[in-house]
């Protein structure tokens, strides 16, 4: 029988290789209809072809667009409302939305392999600009170049996904950033001052510290301070690390992933190393901030705040949007300064995929969802931060979305929204070649560092050459 | 797998014609799945292996590349594929014997005739039923250091406590208790096997006056050698590419002690997107889990006793 | 003796009961989460009882989304999937099991093995024929496949207990005069309702708790599943675990009903009784 099964398996395999060569073929059309990169400039021309005039005149033929996104339900329902009001100012065009709930990427990329892709959508911003190399996404600039209403100046550097000079993959559907939001019943009860909202007045590191402690509370109402302080036996956490963004640190350190071609791994240099230490201690050695291992029951967000698991949270701005609806007595601070004040921003990108038949259309669909008029419910409710500068600068808009509402508490101002706008500095997936593969590296050492198993500098250092040969650049952006 | 002798007896014309009337119909009543496998499988198969020689990324065209997809797992320019070939290996040597033993242990004990043996069965199914979703947010309560109930309990009986699945070291045998929890579907398997064997065997051992370990050992267990020999197979495809726990719990920590290998051949295919090379790792884990199943089946003549075959 | 059977029995039920307390844990679990306002799910040491039961979870939960619908799509799928894996299954393992037919164990092999790729690199050759059919986003890719032997699982777990009965039933019956498929249909099928009835639960299940490929077949809302529903409230930045524990508890529900229905056919005698009709 063995004869046989391995006479039939090897006659599978090369009738399985023919057909391979054909599926691959097929593959490459799609590629190819997808466009390369360099069938980016074909955008403009079809745009520019399918262009029928201003929005008012009335004789339009159809157009249907599909918009996929992610997101809870109520994210779900306010987008969804943002595409209502699109379709009532365009009523040639019809969006059809699809939400999809989980594993986005598989989802999409499968798509992409059947040549199945929406139109426009939220991707996420680790894949966005592989993405664009492969030719699947628009360059933004041949809309924004001829677009009378909009220039690439009235958004937001910070919120650009960049893949070549030029080429502009995406543009956040919102900015976030970082910051400290905290309890104030749990600060006013153990009579610590409040955290500072300016940037120039942040916490130094040595405050930072001591302030977590005297918020750590052991079983028997012991602070982090007090000789006898049980570190077994925790009640509440002074702070919660988002140790997955551990880069937050490392920039406040003034310290780097790559440099600025994206020659060096910079993780094991000391100002990173040293910034990633110091978290590692806030658990490891002043015990007030909980393990990944210990993280994994403290509910995030605000929930951790309001059940008083920890008293502090560093945290993406996002989580205002439950602090927003908690009834809690919330705060908001800037990050603790390291070597400078600054803050990591975040977010993914919309953008608009290369087989589109209405690149136009699609690009008006793109402005609707970058213009905080049309989605200000996202952005009252604090999930979102505007992408368009002058919502950062003109009192009047900010006062639309920032003022009068729950989730945007006094403080804001200063602590988020000015610090993210002054302050802010990209996360690496804006830049980064090929980061997953990088992580794959980095994240796991880390695991012993946030552990206690060893030091940051001896973990870094132990996968520094590792990491230095995975490094595949950056990717240019224009100056 | 043995030859079928039963019509040996039979006159040559008519041994021939009903030989081919056989074939025939074992051939159209088998067709739904033939069928089925060159219409839904084999091509998806056939495309995959295809791949594994290219530079796929699922978004470019692919290029041929020979071998180097294969090289560079084999020549460890690809950190992490010794590294998970080596975790789920531990993972299938820990897990496949000890819920094979505890499903049949469970299914055994709950086919005594005992009262409430419904809600006893439908019990022991539950949490099969849990989506991983809900029971995994358990299960990390449970294995919480500080927290944990099981510490906790440990704590109490004065006996060292674990850091479960946020050691290295105990990772892999925390995932493997939790999977001993869901062996449901094993039991049940198990349980319909169960029914299969014959009363009188029983009977006759009572009249013989023998023990209940003369049933077990002498009846049930050789009774359910077939039933033993799936649940087994099946146990060892699954644990293979075990992919949930890691997914969803561990994100294939601590330090990549649980990077299951199909974990690790998603984060190829989707996030670093190299559907290339995470063809290559899948046929690596094809070809091991054919070898080792042939093995099984290959031994399986020297335990497994089939009915059919066993009077012939 | 009656004490020392006294004592086994005592022994067996304390085994059972500890274990039933094991299983049924992360079930109670589930229920309590279900109860209670998000702040107290975490709360350490646990809270055992809802205080107060927060019945608007499973209100907010139910119409959060459309879970009716929801629920008509998913026994649609799941009705085609378990007739097609239960009526396929059974007729292609007698094939394989008790007919004689040149290249049987090798193709048996074969499509065995179909089962040792992972799935993440089948996934999408796979959707690319469904979609070159035109059948993506539509219930054809997620129940077609099971009328086609339902799997080589299936097809496998039904020849192991086709093994387990003796050749000389199909011998009688052949001399009798009856052809292959009234031997199967009249003989075999009765004699194998219990693993059946596993194929059919496994097949139910499966339908019931997939959440890949709908999630990688179906692009409409109005086409989702119930699993698919339930991912809903793991949002993006924070999950609504209470809501979330509501709905699955709903989802389950039917699922236990199903498994207790058919777990009353794994009941000794049947395949005796058979024999002797």
């Amino acid at each position: 029988m063995n004869g046989k099964a391995g006479w039939l398996l090897s006659t599978i395999f090369v009738i399985g290789f023919v057909l391979a060569g054909c599926g691959g073929s097929n593959g490459n059309e799609g590629g190819a209809s997808g466009g390369s990169s360099d069938a980016a400039p074909s955008a403009s021309e079809s745009g520019t072809e399918g262009s029928s005039g201003s929005p008012s005149s009335d004789d339009h033929a159809p157009v249907t667009l599909k918009y996929t996104f992610w997101g809870s339900p109520n994210e779900k329902k306010i987008q969804e409302n943002a595409i209502k009001g699109f379709m009532k100012k365009y009523p040639w065009i019809t969006v059809n939305t699809q939400h999809i709930p989980d594993d986005y990427v598989t989802k999409l990329t499968t798509m992409a392999a059947g040549n199945q892709l929406p139109d426009v959508g939220l991707l996420q911003g680790d894949q966005t600009l592989k993405w664009a190399e492969e030719g699947r996404i628009y360059n933004l600039m041949d809309f924004l170049n001829d677009d009378p209403d909009i220039q690439l100046s009235d958004i937001l550097e910070n919120t650009q996904y960049w893949w070549a000079d030029g080429k502009l993959a995406g543009i956040n559907g919102a900015l976030e950033a970082m910051a400290i939001f905290y309890n104030k019943d749990v600060f006013q009860q153990l009579n610590v001052p409040l955290p500072p909202t300016k940037a120039e007045e942040a916490y130094n590191w040595d405050d930072f510290v001591k302030t977590a402690q005297q918020l750590t509370i052991d079983q028997k109402g012991r602070n982090a301070l007090d000789p006898d302080f049980d570190p077994k036996q925790i009640k509440q956490y002074g702070v919660m690390l988002p140790t997955g963004l551990y880069m937050t640190a490392v920039y406040a350190n003034g310290g780097q992933l790559v440099n600025e071609d994206g020659t060096k791994f910079m993780l094991a240099e000391p100002p990173a190393a040293e910034a990633i230490q110091r978290w590692a201690d806030l658990i490891n050695k002043y015990h007030v901030a909980p393990s990944p291992a210990q993280q994994k029951n403290i509910p995030g967000g605000a929930t951790g705040l309001q059940t008083k698991k920890v008293a502090m949270t560093i945290d993406g701005q996002w989580s205002l949007a439950d602090l927003g609806v908690s009834k809690m007595n919330f705060g908001i601070g800037v990050l603790p300064k390291m070597q400078k004040e600054v803050t990591m921003t975040l977010g993914d990108p919309i953008v608009i995929f290369q087989g589109t038949k209405h690149p136009k259309e699609a690009w008006e669909l793109v402005k609707w969802m970058m213009n905080p008029d049309s989605t200000l419910e996202l952005q009252s409710s604090g999930l979102w931060m505007p992408v368009l500068k002058k919502w950062y600068q003109e009192p009047d808009l900010v006062a639309k979305w920032a003022e009068g509402n729950s989730a945007h508490p006094e403080g804001y101002e200063d602590a988020v929204m000015n610090n993210a706008f002054e302050n802010g500095m990209q996360q690496p997936i804006y830049y980064v070649r090929d980061l997953p593969d990088l992580n794959a590296i980095i994240d796991p050492a880390l695991d012993n560092v946030w552990s206690g198993k060893t030091s940051a500098q001896e973990a870094l250092d132990g996968i520094k050459a590792k990491a230095q040969a995975a490094l595949k650049g950056v990717y240019t952006k224009p100056q | 797998m043995r030859e079928n002798g039963s019509d040996r007896r039979a006159k040559p014309g008519k041994k021939w014609r009903r030989a081919r009337k056989e074939a025939l119909f074992g051939f159209l009543f088998a067709s739904p799945v033939i069928l089925g496998y060159l219409i839904f499988v084999f091509g998806p198969l056939a495309f995959s292996l295809g791949i594994s020689f290219t530079d796929y990324n699922i978004l470019s065209k692919m290029s041929f590349v020979g071998l180097a997809n294969y090289r560079s797992l084999f020549d460890g320019t690809n950190p992490f594929f010794y590294k998970s070939l080596l975790v789920t290996s531990y993972y299938v040597v820990l897990s496949v014997p000890l819920q094979v033993v505890f499903a049949f242990a469970v299914a055994l004990l709950l086919n005594r005739s005992i009262r409430g043996k419904a809600v006893f069965r439908t019990i022991f199914f539950l949490p099969t039923m849990v989506p991983v979703v809900a029971s995994s947010v358990i299960w990390l309560w449970l294995f919480n250091p500080d927290l944990g109930l099981l510490n906790q309990v440990l704590k109490f009986l004065h006996l060292p406590q674990s850091q479960w699945i946020f050691s290295e070291r105990m990772a892999v045998p925390s995932l493997v208790l939790m999977s001993l929890w869901t062996v449901g579907g094993t039991m049940v398997i198990f349980l319909a096997g169960l029914q299969g064997i014959p009363k009188h065997l029983y009977e006759a051992v009572d009249v013989d006056g023998g023990t209940a370990r003369h049933k077990l050992f002498r009846i049930t267990v050789p009774m359910m050698t077939p039933t033993l020999f799936f649940n087994t197979v099946m146990g060892f495809i699954g644990s293979f590419q075990v992919f949930g726990q890691a997914y969803i719990m561990t994100g294939g920590g601590p330090n990549n002690a649980t990077l299951f290998y199909s974990f690790f051949t998603y984060r190829e295919a989707f996030e670093s997107m190299r559907m290339g090379s995470a063809s290559a790792i899948s046929w690596i884990l094809f070809v091991i889990i054919l070898l080792l199943t042939l093995l099984i089946f290959k031994s399986s003549s020297l335990w497994v006793y089939y009915e059919s075959e066993g009077k012939a | 003796m009656t004490g020392s059977k006294r004592a086994v029995n005592i022994v067996l039920y304390v085994v059972l009961i500890g274990g039933s307390c094991i299983c049924l844990f992360p079930f109670f679990w589930l229920i309590r989460s279900s109860f209670m306002e998000l702040t107290q799910i975490f709360e350490m040491p646990p809270i055992w009882v809802p205080r107060p039961f927060k019945w608007s979870n499973y209100s907010d939960a139910l119409t959060a989304l459309p879970f009716g619908r929801y629920f008509w799509n998913t026994l649609k799928i799941v009705v085609l999937e378990v007739s097609g894996t239960v009526l396929t299954s059974s007729l292609c393992a007698y094939a394989f099991a008790r007919l004689n037919w040149p290249g049987r164990n090798i193709i048996f092999m074969v499509i065995l093995s179909s089962m040792m790729m992972p799935g993440a690199v089948t996934l999408i050759p796979q959707f690319i024929g469904w979609k070159e059919l035109g059948a993506t986003n539509s219930i054809i890719p997620l129940t077609v496949p099971a009328w086609f032997g339902g799997g080589a699982f299936n097809v496998f777990l039904m020849r192991q207990f086709y093994g387990t009965i003796p050749k000389e039933l199909d011998e009688a019956a052949f001399v009798d005069g009856a052809g292959y498929f009234t031997i199967y249909s009249r003989l075999m099928l009765p004699l194998t309702v219990p693993p059946l009835i596993a194929v059919g639960l496994f097949a139910f299940l499966n339908g019931w708790n997939d959440f890949m490929g709908p999630l990688i077949y179906l692009n409409d809302d109005h086409k989702f599943t119930l699993a698919l529903g339930l991912q809903l409230f793991k949002g993006t930045y924070n999950a609504q675990w209470n809501l979330m524990m509501a709905a699955t508890t709903v989802v389950i529900l039917p699922a236990i009903a199903v498994f207790f229905l058919g777990q009353k056919y794994f009941v000794e005698g049947i395949v005796m009784s058979g024999l002797k009709g």
